[in-house]
């Protein structure tokens, strides 16, 4: 209690105003512990000083700040690049800045979930909204193949902010600023919201039975080789239900992976903002899609059925049937013979598998837009339209998971609720199973 | 004749509505001399038996500082403490880098008047209003945004206090 008091000395009484209230510590810790009443006089002027810029993303409001030093050991000793200290001394001391210092370092929002109190804020989460209106669902960062923990902030179906979810073994506790600042596009208002299938020469809305009869017959029908683009940001689950659609045909898939520029974050080892920007790549390719892209782009030229997973820059020419899958209809994809909506990461529950090996799976923070479904689902539903699917339907994400750790080696011995919040490595070696 | 119907015989005195009627009348005739209650309502709105109470819950009423902004800093108290859900509340930021709402609007057909957004208010912004006179010519006035609050010039609630519960 009395060291509440001397924090609260020159800490403004501005929580309805802060963006930290409701998961403030010193506002926690005051309301289970402190004095209900100040005793200091109402003349006495707390301390004051403007609010400062610090870099891209974070401002410092010193008349908050509690001195605890986190964000100066984090920079110190984490990010190894000292660029904030303590300046001054005693009363008069506050966070300070390298004077030709910003704080850009690529990790540096990590600050603001460090700091305690509201003095480090998000430029980016802002004003935006309440900490008690956030609904928050565990996920993974979909911005590099690290395959961060996150967890999705999201307020009235809308992502607001994605913060860093503990997990030893992968990002510790921390995010990148790629990361957290990757989730707009979870928002996009242009969905595709209704299948679509093409009859007398126009894309026409339909219902999920026809779409699937109507794409069964088209992948039935087809009587050449299929090639798939995916997309690395695909779940494992949608990735194995897409191959299986093609199972007893002859068949080839690829992805491309955006690349960027890698930045590690020093103090931990094994962590860094990847330079490949896809969170299931590894997937993908122990799945068996390849990552030769021009050579499937050139294969699908003369393929009978072409079948793209999310992929919005999509540049295939084609004479066979082109299925686009995807969140969004790009204009390339306007000439496909069908188009089924699907959910993206913050609307489904699935599972990436990292560039170390590591299975891991996400929750769903919003609701899908129209009749947009996950794509393991979709594609499962197709798999048992062609009348191939042995265990009948598949109704959950865990049931996609365990179908596909049964029938694919690399995946053997993993089951979906053991791989929990934390994840686990795919056996690498192939198990054989008792 | 399948039902025998017994008829009565009653002396006439008993019979007739006359004494009914006069004792009636007796009564209503009585009222002209007693005191009057009636309050010639819309031309006269309160009288010495009669003042609404200052604890009465009505429209809101947003109250502004000297510069006749909102004294509001858009802390979202209100929209999460209300039950009917009737406050709208978008907080942005202004020049001077405080927090403002941009978009305040109270759904006054929703509200319920608890009075609870104005006992959550750090800011003594939002108000309950000593107030029962509402119409409107169209549904949609009765969305009040932040202008019109600022507008009201009612008096506002002194919501019950629990340590002096009979408002002494």
């Amino acid at each position: 209690m009395g060291v509440l008091e001397l924090l609260l000395i020159n800490h403004p009484l501005d929580c309805p105003i802060c963006d930290q209230a409701g998961e403030c510590e010193l506002q926690d810790f005051t309301f289970q512990e402190g004095r209900p009443a100040t005793r200091y006089s109402p003349d006495y002027a707390k301390r004051f000083n403007p609010v400062e810029d610090f870099g891209p993303d974070v401002l410092y409001v010193p008349n908050r700040c509690i001195l605890c030093t986190r964000c100066v050991r984090f920079m110190e000793d984490v990010a190894k690049e000292p660029v904030l200290n303590v300046s001054e001394r005693g009363d008069r001391a506050y966070i300070g800045i390298h004077s030709e210092g910003r704080l850009d370092h690529p990790w540096a929002g990590n600050v603001v979930d460090l700091c305690p109190v509201g003095s480090l804020l998000s430029k980016d989460f802002l004003h935006k909204a309440r900490a008690w209106e956030l609904d928050k669902a565990a996920s993974i960062c979909t911005g590099c193949s690290q395959g961060c923990n996150i967890t999705l902030d999201t307020r009235e179906n809308v992502v607001v902010r994605v913060r860093p979810r503990p997990n030893l073994e992968v990002n510790r506790y921390f995010v990148c600023d790629h990361g957290r600042m990757n989730y707009r596009w979870m928002n996009r208002g242009d969905r595709i919201e209704a299948p679509l299938v093409r009859r007398d020469g126009d894309l026409h809305a339909t219902d999920w039975d026809e779409a699937f009869a109507f794409v069964a017959s088209l992948v039935r029908g087809a009587g050449g080789k299929a090639v798939a683009l995916v997309s690395p940001r695909a779940s494992t689950e949608a990735l194995f239900f897409a191959r299986e659609l093609f199972r007893g045909q002859e068949w080839s898939g690829a992805f491309q992976v955006v690349m960027g520029e890698e930045a590690p974050l020093a103090g931990v080892p094994n962590l860094a903002l990847r330079a490949e920007r896809a969170p299931n790549a590894r997937g993908a390719e122990l799945l068996g899609y390849s990552r030769d892209y021009a050579a499937a782009l050139a294969a699908a030229e003369t393929a009978a059925v072409v079948l793209v997973l999310d992929e919005p820059d999509i540049a295939v020419n084609t004479a066979g049937a082109l299925i686009y899958v995807g969140t969004v209809l790009p204009e390339r994809a306007r000439d496909a013979r069908a188009v089924l909506p699907i959910a993206n990461v913050a609307e489904e529950e699935g599972t990436f598998v990292n560039r170390d090996g590591r299975a891991q799976r996400y929750f769903q923070a919003k609701s899908a837009p129209g009749m947009a479904r996950p794509a393991w689902w979709v594609f499962s539903e197709l798999v048992a339209t062609l009348g191939e699917q042995a265990g009948g339907h598949v109704a959950t994400a865990a049931e996609a998971f365990d179908r596909l750790a049964a029938s694919v080696e690399a995946f053997h011995g993993l089951s979906y609720t053991r791989l929990g919040f934390a994840g686990a490595p795919v056996p690498t070696a192939p198990a054989v199973p008792a | 004749m399948a039902i025998g119907v017994k008829v009565m015989k009653r002396p006439g005195a008993e019979v007739s509505y006359l004494r009914a009627t006069l004792k009636g009348m007796a009564l209503t005739l009585s009222h002209l001399w007693r005191p009057k209650v009636t309050m010639q309502y819309p031309e006269e709105k309160s009288s010495k038996d009669w003042t609404l109470s200052p604890r009465w819950r009505g429209t809101h009423r947003m109250l502004t500082d000297e510069q006749g902004r909102a004294k509001c800093v858009a802390c979202g108290l209100c929209p999460q403490i209300c039950p009917a859900n009737c406050i709208k509340l978008v907080p942005g930021e202004d020049e001077q880098g405080n927090r403002y709402p941009l978009i305040y609007e109270i759904d006054e057909f929703r509200c319920v008047f608890c009075g609870y957004c104005q006992e959550v208010c750090p800011e003594e912004a939002i108000h309950v209003g000593v107030h029962y006179e509402n119409s409107e010519y169209s549904r949609d006035r009765f969305v009040y945004d932040l202008e019109r609050l600022c507008a009201q010039t009612h008096p506002v609630s002194t919501l019950w206090d629990p340590s002096d519960p009979k408002g002494e």
